[in-house]
């Protein structure tokens, strides 16, 4: 589901298959084995001939029995119905290769990234009638696209300038963008406007944000408690407090509240004021974040409490400072679904390929914290390969859903946490010096390399570096940040 | 309005100069409207421009949801309308209900909702409107927030009735932790940390294990338990005779339940003399029963080393 983004897409999808009886599956499961394990041995007999490959190697099926969870209770209910289905959907993908797509050296599929960015530059076209439920999701639509097309390392600069003149009428003469011409404005439409326009990264693109009036919205949406609504009058969640500190950071706001901020009534007067207290409320008793105090613990929520957290000091300090490391890393280790080896958001839900980044991604803030090492690469990697790749192109939520560029946006940005080691680097001088200012500890991140350790990913299956914190290609928001540093006032 | 009829025939809109959609010059991601969706968001720019908040308005955005129901602005925008006119705020929860379940999993309709039903001052009739929503989605997140937020609003967290509802869905799936979630929330999420009474920590904590005995496998009440022993501020050592029953490292062959290993290994963590039995629940988690998570257990058994980390 699309929680940053407020809404789930309800896009017209073809009727799903009939489900197989078990029986069926189970046959089917029995055939792609032997295929895959045959396939598996001519890979190996070539493998053979070449002494570059090294890394011992196990089959398909051989992974996934050594990553089952041995224990299955008796009683069946609603979610054990839809999981054991999920993992019918999956399994085929993980022991076999029914797609016939092309393998790598450890027998996964490759990344097939041609296809992808074929699909997200459809995702930017034009859109039939019965798409009018996406109006209020342009910001989106642009956002998701043109970060996974950069992802798979396509140039998007063919784009730049429709994505300014895009843009231009969606901003709201008050502050910030909605989701078109004449919608009111919304922290989500704002996020993804925002992020879209660094992405482009040229002066026109950033000098189309008015900074004065996206710090005045933003003022407006400060809440006495310490958080932020998505809109005035809507709702106060973890996604409020990230996007405004996104927005702040990357386009060097001032950090104090604007003078006519309706909480500077109650006696605030920065951005920050209540923020890590309200976020240490979010955290609930099984160790995750919610929405807001009170609320499920969730994994899309939790990515945007980390990220807040990460803009406002070294994740090392404000992690430890506002939330309970060890019950936190508890709830994040446990939401990797085994066998499938891909992310659920919260306890006893499904597999989902957006999660590999909502989860997926809280990893490396951790790890910037000091806690290491702790989760599974390796099967995420596996999951996005073998699974969430649809076969025409695009990524999906799992086998049998329609690839979007949601999906297709936040596997690849997990894929990129999977495959990629970072450092925190707080205090130390950063190259360039930027983000001296106000919460410019997001900027003290380093890549230091590409995860080795048993990887199941090929040279050509890499991703490229997305930022850890605001999910962009890496550079571009150091550069949007120098950039405002370097200009004097609004 | 009349299907089929345009607001541009309408004479009740003939005052209104319709603002068409400034798009630039090739938009990117562009939909292709059809020509009513595209005269409706017309006339609404137009009547947001002019501050009119009136009844034709209302119709406006009640024609416009049906259309695309995830349009923030049009809620927005109508929600506005209903406070200035003054208008019939019952009648707009007795519309709302079938759009809201006709398009299950929007999230503006809740916050809508929230604000009606904020203004009206009565959660009369929404305990049972939530619970249809429910059947249809037993997980659905906005449907368990709006119930969080209702159970604040209106103080009904030590209502006898909300404890039982819930009970009622935790018995249909144990494993739905937003149920859990919820029960959490209003036995503990009214409290604010004030200690809880013998007769309830008990209640709960024999709830949990009932649940637990049920399906040992299920992490639902696991965390729920341990939630509990970690509130009470009691020793884990508390839940340590009800944890053996499901793991026990005297028969290693025999576990019932990963998380009664995990949390058996933390029961042995807090015991100073039992590093070792801990390290040994936590070697079995990490070969044989949630492999997938080695890496988490080994972390955790590398934690034993350090007895400042511990604490
Ligand atoms: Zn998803």
């Amino acid at each position: 589901m699309s929680a940053l983004a407020g809404q789930d897409q309800e896009l017209p999808q073809p009727p799903p298959p009939p489900r197989p009886t078990l029986q069926e599956v189970t046959a089917a499961e029995d055939r792609i084995e032997e295929l895959s394990d045959s396939e598996w041995e001519s890979q190996d007999s070539e493998a053979q001939d070449s002494d570059t490959m090294a890394t011992p190697k196990i089959t398909p099926s051989e992974y996934v029995r050594s990553v089952t969870i041995p224990i299955q209770d008796k009683l069946a209910t609603g979610t054990t119905e839809v999981q054991d289905e999920t993992l019918e959907a999956v399994l085929p993908f993980l022991q076999g290769n029914p797609n016939d797509f092309e393998l790598n050296m450890f027998g996964l599929p490759t990344l097939r990234k041609e296809a992808h960015i074929k699909f997200l530059k459809h995702a930017l076209g034009r859109y039939p009638s019965n798409f009018a439920a996406m109006d209020a999701a342009r910001p989106w639509l642009l956002y998701w696209s043109l970060q996974g097309l950069t992802a798979l390392g396509h140039d998007v600069s063919e784009y730049g300038e429709r994505v300014v003149s895009t843009f231009a009428p969606f901003q709201h003469p008050t502050g910030g963008f909605g989701g078109g011409h004449g919608q009111l404005p919304h922290l989500a439409c704002s996020y993804a406007a925002t992020l879209s326009l660094i992405i482009v990264g040229t002066p026109s693109a950033y000098d189309s944000i008015n900074r004065r009036t996206m710090w005045h919205y933003l003022g407006r949406m400060k809440q006495p408690d310490g958080g932020f609504t998505m809109c005035p009058g809507g709702e106060e969640d973890t996604r409020g407090a990230f996007i405004a500190l996104v927005i702040i950071s990357l386009l060097n706001l001032p950090l104090d509240l604007p003078p006519d901020a309706p909480a500077r009534k109650t006696g605030l007067t920065t951005f920050l004021d209540h923020l890590g207290d309200w976020i240490g409320r979010c955290q609930t008793f099984e160790g995750g974040i919610s929405a807001a105090p009170g609320n499920e613990a969730h994994g899309a929520y939790a990515f945007c409490a980390l990220g807040c957290l990460s803009i406002m000091g070294a994740p090392a300090s404000t992690f430890n400072k506002y939330l309970d490391m060890p019950r936190l890393l508890h709830w994040m280790t446990a939401r990797q679904s085994a066998p499938e080896g891909g992310f659920h958001g919260r306890t006893n839900k499904l597999v989902d390929g957006c999660y590999s980044h909502w989860i997926g991604g809280c990893w490396p803030l951790v790890e910037a914290a000091g806690y290491t090492n702790i989760w599974n690469r390796n099967a995420l990697a596996r999951y996005i390969l073998a699974a969430a790749q649809f076969k025409k192109g695009g990524l999906v939520d799992k086998p049998g859903k329609r690839p979007d560029a949601y999906h297709t946006c936040y596997n690849l940005a997990g894929l990129s946490a999977a495959q990629w080691r970072f450092a925190y680097d707080g205090g130390v001088e950063v190259e360039g010096e930027v983000g001296k200012g106000d919460l410019g500890a997001a900027f003290c991140w380093r890549v230091e390399g590409e995860w080795e350790d048993q990887r199941v990913w090929g040279e050509g299956d890499t991703v490229r570096v997305v930022h850890p914190v605001f999910v962009v290609p890496w550079g571009k928001a150091e550069e949007a940040r120098r950039y405002f540093e370097e200009k004097e006032g609004f | 309005m009349a299907p089929g009829i345009f607001y541009h025939d309408d004479p009740a809109w003939s005052d209104v100069e319709p603002i068409p959609q400034e798009d630039g010059e090739h938009p990117l991601a562009a939909i292709a409207y059809t020509d009513e969706y595209s005269e409706a968001m017309s006339y609404l720019r137009a009547v947001m421009a002019q501050n009119e908040y009136s009844e034709r308005g209302l119709e406006l955005t009640e024609h416009i949801i049906n259309m695309n129901p995830a349009h923030y602005t049009v809620w927005l925008y109508r929600s506005k309308t209903l406070e200035e006119i003054g208008a019939d705020l019952h009648a707009e929860i007795k519309w709302l209900n079938p759009t809201a379940l006709k398009h299950l999993k929007n999230y503006q309709i809740w916050h809508h909702r929230q604000i009606i039903v904020n203004k009206l001052d009565s959660s009369e009739g929404e305990a049972d409107f939530i619970a249809t929503m429910l059947e249809q989605d037993n997980k659905n997140y906005h449907v368990w927030s709006y119930r969080q937020w209702l159970v604040k609003r209106f103080g009904l967290f030590s209502k006898p009735e909300e404890l039982q509802w819930v009970e009622g869905m935790i018995e249909e799936d144990v494993r739905n932790n937003s149920a859990w979630n919820h029960r959490w929330f209003i036995v503990m999420g009214g409290r604010d940390g004030k200690e809880l009474p013998e007769a309830i920590l008990k209640r709960e904590l024999d709830y949990a294990k009932y649940a637990i005995r049920k399906a040992p496998q299920n992490q639902s009440p696991w965390n729920y338990l341990r939630g509990i022993v970690r509130y009470a501020k009691l020793p884990l050592s508390v839940l340590k005779a009800f944890t053996l029953e499901f793991a026990d490292l005297a028969r290693p062959d025999e576990v019932f339940s990963s998380h009664a290993l995990d949390t058996l290994a933390d029961i042995y963590a807090e015991e100073n003399s039992q590093k070792e039995e801990a390290k040994k629940a936590l070697d079995l988690l990490a070969t044989k029963y949630d492999p997938i998570r080695a890496n988490y257990w080994n972390y955790r058994k590398k934690l034993l080393d350090q007895p400042e980390a511990v604490s």
